[in-house]
């Protein structure tokens, strides 16, 4: 029967089963294919990603002379990148976004623009920022900001209009606020909530976008390392790069999700 | 019957009219509303009642005519004339102790003080909260205080928003359809709680302070007009020159009750299918004049009242 609840335990235990599944088969694959081929890498075995995971971490360069670890430099250059760009972009579509939502004559102007910008897909638009912007640490966080900035700005600006309604603000107004209060005490205050989920919902865009360019124009980053390390074979490193990226998405929501408990005991969804 | 024009008003509508296009809304509407009265506002569906209230809110501005609080123009919302909604009462974001004290914050503090002189800024905030807690305490809703709007029933939000209104003392507070989403027990409570605020206007009154509580509530329950305030205003186009507009065709004033007093409807079945005909009977165009007696009324029962002292 479609929604009958099931026990708890039972819940788990088939939870758990998913993963295992999902595990033993992965292996069982990987087997078949040593058999088939003894040196293949496109399916390691968790022994190979084992070594991958080594590999990884192993400091480079000559040991007189140490540089840090491929995954650490990998990791400064692509959450730098994705940090940097995501603060810039939520920042201006913030302003933008309430703006619209609060004042006529600039929600006119701009209501059509970034409804119709916020539908270009900001990787198709890489070549632009390759020749506007040019190719270096600029390129990337402009692009994650300004791949952002339109869809975000639009959910902002509908969510000013949907969840603050005229009577709240006309009431603010009666209760002697300022229009700067309004904007701050009323509008603010009540789609931050909505501003997290955002930001929130814009972090997996942003990772698209921001390793399709590395993969492309990259000398750092993590979507530069998947990729030359593919192209070499090197499934071990990959893999184990895909599975730091799942974790950083799972964490970027955790902790956006428990910002918005703390800030935001009001709102329930 | 003029009403005597050297009073001191709470709130003073002249000649306003309303048009859309060419649908004519409301026609010279006049309105004088004493500090301390509770003003129930009646009417069909549809007959431009919450477009008065806008127009008195200043949120919607007149075709023509003026609105005047406690003397004053209304040139959009302001602080003097304080509005409770049927939906969205209350900040959903505030507790209900910081929804009450919230216009106090908006209003004796500004976001500069708030910054450079946060000191004085948490003791003013202290205060306000601690005037809020009282304010809720004093209306007999201690429980709702740390409350979120998600977390109270509608009845309790609406009371809240109620005292979130009248802790700014406002020259008059209006309520559009106040109890609309309510129902019977929650109606009841709100209705005590408007009940008591015109027992403290008594008592300010006989002690010679101003009453604080000025209402002008829009209802559809005649008998709720009736019982909780003591002038009855009747919005309608039922009458001579009804192509023009919605016009007062009844202002009447109408028994007080005490909280105490058994809620008994049956006393002013007279006066509320007189009110019904007057303001809702299609079919009954009178004169626009007929029952707008409100101001005549009380002079007469201010002359009898004298008469009676001096015998
Ligand atoms: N912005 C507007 N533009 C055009 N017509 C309007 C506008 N606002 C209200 N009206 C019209 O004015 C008339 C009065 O509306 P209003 O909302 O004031 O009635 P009401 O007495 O409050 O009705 P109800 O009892 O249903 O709340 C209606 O016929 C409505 O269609
Ligand atoms: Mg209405």
């Amino acid at each position: 029967m479609i929604r009958r609840d099931i026990p708890a335990w039972l819940f788990w235990v088939l939870a758990i089963g998913g993963i295992v599944v999902l595990l033993t088969s992965y292996e069982l694959v990987s087997a078949r294919q040593t058999r088939i081929n003894a040196l293949q890498t496109t399916i390691p075995s968790f022994e190979k990603l084992g070594e991958g995971l080594k590999q990884i971490f192993r400091p480079q360069g000559q040991p007189e002379n140490p540089k840090p670890a491929m995954f650490w430099v990998d990791m400064r250059a692509t959450l730098w990148r994705l940090g940097l760009g995501m603060a810039m972009g939520v920042a201006m579509s913030i302003v933008v976004g309430v703006l619209m939502g609060a004042y006529r004559w600039i929600e006119a102007p701009l209501s059509a623009v970034v409804m119709f910008l916020s539908k270009i897909p900001p990787t198709a638009m890489m070549p632009i920022y390759f020749a506007v912007v040019g190719t270096d640490q600029k390129m990337f966080t402009s692009m994650v900001a300004l791949g952002i900035f339109f869809s975000m700005t639009q959910s902002i600006y509908q969510a000013v209009r949907q969840d603050v309604s005229d009577e709240a603000i006309n009431k603010a107004y009666t209760l002697g606020a300022s229009e700067f209060e309004i904007i701050y005490e009323v509008i603010w205050k009540q789609i931050l909530p909505k501003i997290i989920d955002s930001i929130r919902l814009q972090i997996g865009p942003a990772m698209v976008f921001l390793l399709a360019a590395e993969m492309v124009v990259g000398n750092a980053g993590l979507g530069y390392q998947i990729r030359m390390q593919s192209r070499i074979l090197n499934m071990s490193v990959v893999y184990v790069y895909l599975f730091i990226l799942a974790m950083v998405g799972l964490l970027a929501e955790w902790s956006l999700a428990t910002l918005r408990r703390k800030l935001c005991p009001w709102f329930v969804d | 019957m003029k009403p005597p024009p050297a009073v001191h008003y709470a709130l003073e509508v002249q000649s306003l009219s309303q048009t859309y296009g060419n649908h004519a809304v409301l026609d010279n509407i006049n309105l004088q509303v004493l500090p301390g009265q509770i003003v129930a506002l009646v009417g069909p569906s549809g007959c431009g009642k919450s477009t008065l209230l806008k127009a008195i809110l200043g949120t919607h501005k007149p075709t023509s005519g003026e609105v005047r609080t406690d003397g004053i123009p209304v040139r959009g919302p302001n602080r003097n004339v304080g509005i409770v909604y049927q939906q969205y009462s209350l900040y959903d974001f505030l507790t209900a102790e910081q929804n009450v004290s919230f216009g106090l914050k908006l209003d004796e503090t500004t976001f500069l003080t708030r910054f450079f002189t946060p000191r004085k800024y948490i003791a003013k905030r202290r205060e306000h909260n601690r005037r809020a807690k009282e304010f809720l305490y004093q209306v007999g809703l201690e429980s709702a205080c740390g409350k979120y709007p998600g977390e109270m029933s509608g009845g309790m939000r609406q009371r809240v928003a109620v005292a979130q209104a009248f802790i700014m003392r406002p020259k008059v507070v209006l309520l559009d359809e106040p109890f609309g989403a309510l129902d019977e027990a929650m109606r009841e409570d709100l209705q005590m709680m408007l009940l008591r605020f015109y027992q403290e206007n008594l008592i300010a009154k006989r002690e010679g302070r101003m009453p604080q509580y000025t209402i002008l509530m829009v209802t559809h329950e005649l008998n709720e007009a009736i019982y909780v305030a003591d002038r009855v205003i009747g919005l309608s186009r039922f009458h001579t020159q009804g192509e023009k507009g919605a016009a007062i065709v009844y202002d009447r004033p109408c028994p007080v009750f005490s909280p105490d007093d058994p809620r008994d409807f049956s006393k002013f079945v007279e006066q509320r299918e007189e009110l019904r005909k007057a303001v809702f009977d299609d079919t009954y165009i009178k004169d626009r004049d007929k029952y707008v007696t409100f101001w005549k009324e009380l002079s007469s029962l201010a002359k009898d009242v004298s008469n009676q002292r001096v015998s």
